[in-house]
């Protein structure tokens, strides 16, 4: 069920996550809890308005000027000892980090959480070449043994239960456990820790990093991020080209609003800001340091019409409060980003023809947009790409010919006139007491769940005159 | 392989392309940091009671354990007392003039194991691994704190030389020793003293890790049951000393 | 308010084929406010079905009609936040190239909603209940996210005589419709629906207040379906004092 197939039809496996009575009780349990926690967190902030502004600013300030941005963290991290290298493709971004293990002789890489190496499909690589990828954060590290992907970008295992996890840890960890969370996590502690103290290479993301200072930043709650950071000889960081911020003051920023947005924390538990490589007189720490700057679809949209999607801190507020996310969780998606920022991500990432139906998977509530604590206008985005896909003329033929239809009816008045007496002929077979219950056509699944309301006996237009 | 020209030139056309979304500028950071930092700390000489309180409030808040000595003679009976509570005795300690004393005699004589961290790196790669088993061992993590942001509970760590980060990572058990001079108010400020110390090359023995860390180890991964100490601590706990540390 | 005000109604393509009722109650209940109302013929929908759906030349192509045919107006009137929206903040961006772009920007500056246009414009907030009882409030999106509009429709409905407001649970959440989203998913749309229902039913209010006809007629539909008691009413039917 959560496995997702992309030559099933998108609205195919909406429609599967929506029989699935277990995640539907679990996206609403989690998204309800969050979308609490967030306005709380909001509501004891009195500057976060202002803040949200201030880092929506930098975002596009650092757009501005990104090539200056980039050099200098680059120049950074390279007079820290660290070692910088450029992806264009995931493709490239595998090989550096194999490369990178294959020259280390690293047998077994621990990650931290990181949507990038998700979305270079770094695992399967590792695991080719005779690295064994360990994810460490609990939610991964669940979904890892299960050989799924993420559902949410910070939840990933939400939609599992205690016993199935319970169920898991049986299988694959030969560990009889009693469904308890507290149990489940004790567990893992014990079998990550080993694996911690003996890796040889550490994975992670960045949630930012900055130019200045040449600082890699990791937020996480788990701790996992430090350990990764601290134990292995070597840490390689993978980070999209968009995530440096000028300066620590800049960071200083989006901190104050990242985990009130993720998960209604004024601070997450770890906050752990590194520069380069162990430094003389340390006693733990990395050998060797390297930053991986991935392009991968973004480097395009600086000037491209997602660029607002560049500003994101996949933070996952606009999936929580997204309709259409809570009712089909992140699988039904069938991308490494889920939800409405996702479809968005997506396009970046795999052009917009990927996305010819997701890009329709909102209702342009705007809930999104008003989460998002960098205020994104993810619904004008998503207008856009759909803007983009019928001027390719991907749509299907039957919509653009309805479409056009629709246009030369609105534009034109006597045929706006005359095409409602001919609706209320045609209707007549299926409307009873100004209702209809059941028609042909686009709009038959509309009238499986929903009555439709017929069309006026007389409609306002004609009524007007007799309104004097 | 794409090479840095490559890639920064790529960078550099998209930006020519076009003149962005609307006017905008990065945040205002602090010209003199350290006159700010200064500043600070002159003005939190007196605000500081108010402070420390907002740190208490906060820090129980994340399930941090609040603890008060009246001088850091009194710490180590303090860190005896956490000790027993948990049934353990092995600690791991930064080393003295990091941790601005040495406690190990005291917590000897109070039952504890302590074991201080060298003051830098080893050259014995032997050595190295036994003293990381030896941490990993270890119940208790005794590190002083350069920051306590009163906002957020937050202690604020920077490795280095004698203040390994593992000390306050591995063991299961984290107490963290600090005075008044660390106290500040908001993560802005801390904003402050990023700058000041990450401003050039990093200084002798300063390391290459800056943790925060607000409260004990926690998950929610599984049917967001919040539960403490997935990999790091599962107690926090923090020591004020209301006379200075250093003298 | 001294000097009379004139105002032309902007209908919407909804309210003249399916809701007639609504532009009927509109036009009474501002007629008695004294409000001059006009009704530009040759007026027929927004284009933002069209807009939406990413067929911009042909939402550029009405949009540069509408604004053509609402030319001569003091004042618009929309009573739907959707449309609103539309004519406000969509289209001096989607004529913005074109001929149309000033007369577009001036027209977006008086077109209002109509719960703005009583409580801001017109400073009118007392109005009498068409229905008794318990009523409860569904914001829709592009109100109250689009236009930023949750207090006015809130005032009027807070001083209804004969009416007591409920806040509903989750009010601020999408009902599912989303134009031809609730076509092109209708499962998906289908379920969020329900769950708006659930909260509707669960106020125990009499009718389900919205300020949009999309809304209505998705709500409606739903509640049609159920058989439920609980009444689909736009806000205009509620204080323009006429039962249905």
């Amino acid at each position: 069920m959560s496995e997702t197939d992309l030559s099933v039809p998108f609205r195919r496996r909406a429609g599967s996550a929506l029989g699935d009575k277990h995640l539907q009780e679990a996206l609403t349990i989690a998204t309800t809890k969050f979308i609490g926690l967030r306005r709380d967190a909001f509501d004891e902030f009195p500057e976060g308005e202002r803040l949200r502004d201030l880092a929506r600013e930098i975002k596009e300030a650092t757009l501005q000027h990104l090539h200056r941005y980039v050099e200098q963290l680059i120049d950074s991290v390279e007079r820290l000892g660290g070692h910088v290298h450029y992806a264009t493709t995931p493709e490239e971004a595998r090989r550096v980090v194999l490369d990178i293990a294959a020259r280390t002789g690293a047998r077994m890489a621990v990650k931290s959480k990181s949507m990038a190496s998700e979305e270079i499909h770094l695992n399967e690589a590792l695991e080719a070449a005779g690295v064994i990828p360990i994810e460490t954060d609990l939610g991964e590290y669940i979904i890892q043994l299960a050989h799924e992907r993420p559902s949410h970008i910070i939840a990933p295992a939400i939609h599992k239960t205690k016993g199935q996890v319970a169920d898991l840890f049986a299988k694959e960890l030969k560990r009889q456990v009693a469904a308890d969370p507290e149990e489940l996590t004790r567990i893992a502690r014990v079998e990550l820790r080993q694996k911690f103290l003996e890796a040889d290479l550490g994975i992670t993301g960045a949630n930012f990093a900055v130019a200045d200072t040449g600082t890699v930043v990791l937020v996480t709650n788990e701790g996992n991020g430090r350990m990764v950071t601290s134990l292995p000889r070597v840490h390689v960081a993978v980070m999209g080209v968009e995530k440096v911020v000028p300066s620590m003051t800049d960071l200083m920023v989006f901190l104050q609003i990242l985990a009130k947005s993720a998960t209604g924390q004024k601070l997450s538990v770890y906050t752990t800001l590194v520069r380069g490589p162990r430094r003389p007189g340390e006693l733990e720490g990395p050998d060797e340091f390297h930053l991986v700057l991935l392009d991968n679809g973004r480097i395009r949209q600086i000037a491209g019409p997602l660029r607002e999607a560049l500003y994101c801190l996949r933070c996952g507020a606009c999936l929580n409060v997204c309709p259409v996310y809570r009712q089909i969780g992140g699988h039904a998606y069938g991308y490494t980003y889920p939800g409405p920022i996702g479809i968005l991500l997506t396009a970046m990432l795999e052009g917009p023809g990927s996305v010819k139906d997701l890009a329709h998977a909102s209702s342009l509530c705007g809930a999104c947009a008003d989460a998002c604590p960098v205020r994104i206008d993810i619904p004008k985005m998503l207008v856009e790409l759909r803007r983009e896909i019928h001027e390719a003329r991907i749509a299907p033929w039957t919509e653009r010919l309805a479409y056009g239809l629709m246009e030369k009816v609105l534009a034109s008045p006597s045929l706006y006139r005359w095409s409602k007496p001919l609706a209320r002929l045609l209707q007549r077979p299926f409307a009873r007491d100004g209702r209809i219950r059941s028609v042909p056509l686009a709009f038959t699944e509309w009238t499986r769940t929903r009555d439709l309301p017929a069309l006026a006996p007389q409609t306002f237009h004609e009524q007007w005159p007799t309104l004097k | 392989m794409t090479t840095r020209t490559e890639f920064l030139s790529r960078i550099r056309t998209e930006v020519g392309k076009t003149p962005g979304l609307f006017s905008a500028r990065t945040a205002p950071r602090p010209s003199d940091p350290r006159a700010v930092s200064e500043t600070i700390k002159r003005e939190l000489a007196e605000r500081w009671p108010q402070a420390l309180e907002r740190f208490q409030l906060e820090f129980e808040r994340v399930a941090g354990v609040f603890h008060r000595a009246a001088s850091i003679a009194v710490v180590p009976q303090v860190v005896a007392g956490i000790a027993r509570e948990n049934e353990v005795r092995r600690l791991v300690a930064w080393d003295a003039p990091e941790l601005g004393a040495d406690l190990l005699d005291a917590l000897t004589a109070r039952g504890l194991e302590p074991f201080a961290m060298p003051p830098g790196d080893l050259a014995d790669a032997t050595e190295r691994a036994e003293l990381r088993r030896r941490v990993a061992d270890a119940e208790l993590g005794l590190t002083g704190v350069d920051l306590a942001i009163a906002e957020t509970g937050t202690l604020v760590l920077r490795s280095g030389a004698g203040r390994p980060r593992s000390t306050s990572l591995l063991p299961a058990c984290h107490i963290a020793v600090f005075d008044r001079t660390a106290l500040i108010e908001t993560l802005g400020q801390a904003g402050v003293f990023l700058e000041l110390w990450n401003r050039g090359e990093l200084e002798g023995r300063i390391g290459a890790v800056t943790s925060f860390i607000t409260g004990p180890s926690r998950t929610a991964d599984i049917e967001l049951t919040l539960t403490r100490g997935v990999h790091g601590p599962k107690e926090v706990h923090a020591i004020f000393v209301d006379q200075a540390i250093r003298g | 308010m001294n000097a009379p005000v004139r105002a032309a109604l902007m209908v919407t393509c909804l309210g003249d084929m399916f809701f007639p009722e609504v532009g009927v109650s509109v036009t009474r209940l501002l007629r008695r406010l004294g409000v001059t109302v006009d009704f530009p013929q040759g007026q027929t929908c927004c284009g933002q079905p069209l807009f939406n759906s990413g067929y911009h030349a042909g939402a550029t192509r009405v949009a540069a009609r509408t604004v053509e045919v609402f030319r001569d107006a003091e004042h618009v009137v929309v009573p739907s936040g959707s449309c609103a929206y539309m004519v406000r903040h969509e289209y001096p961006a989607l004529l913005r190239d074109t001929p149309a772009r000033a007369e577009a920007e001036r027209l977006a500056g008086r077109t209002y909603e109509l719960s703005q246009f009583l409580v801001r414009v017109l400073g009118k907030t007392r109005f009498k209940a068409s229905v008794s009882g318990r009523v409860t409030y569904h914001d829709s999106c592009h109100l109250l996210r689009g236009l930023h509009e949750s207090e006015a429709p809130r005032i009027l409905l807070k001083n209804l005589e004969g009416a007591e407001l409920v806040e509903l649970p989750g009010g601020d959440e999408c009902c599912g419709f989303g134009g031809s989203f609730s076509v092109r998913l209708p499962e998906v749309s289908s379920q969020i629906l329900d769950k708006k229902i659930r909260n509707i039913e669960a106020t125990g209010a009499a009718c389900v207040v919205a300020c949009d006809s999309g809304c209505l007629m998705q709500m409606g539909g739903g509640l049609g379906r159920r058989r439920s008691k609980v009444r689909p009413l736009h806000l205009a039917e509620l204080l323009a004092g006429d039962e249905r």
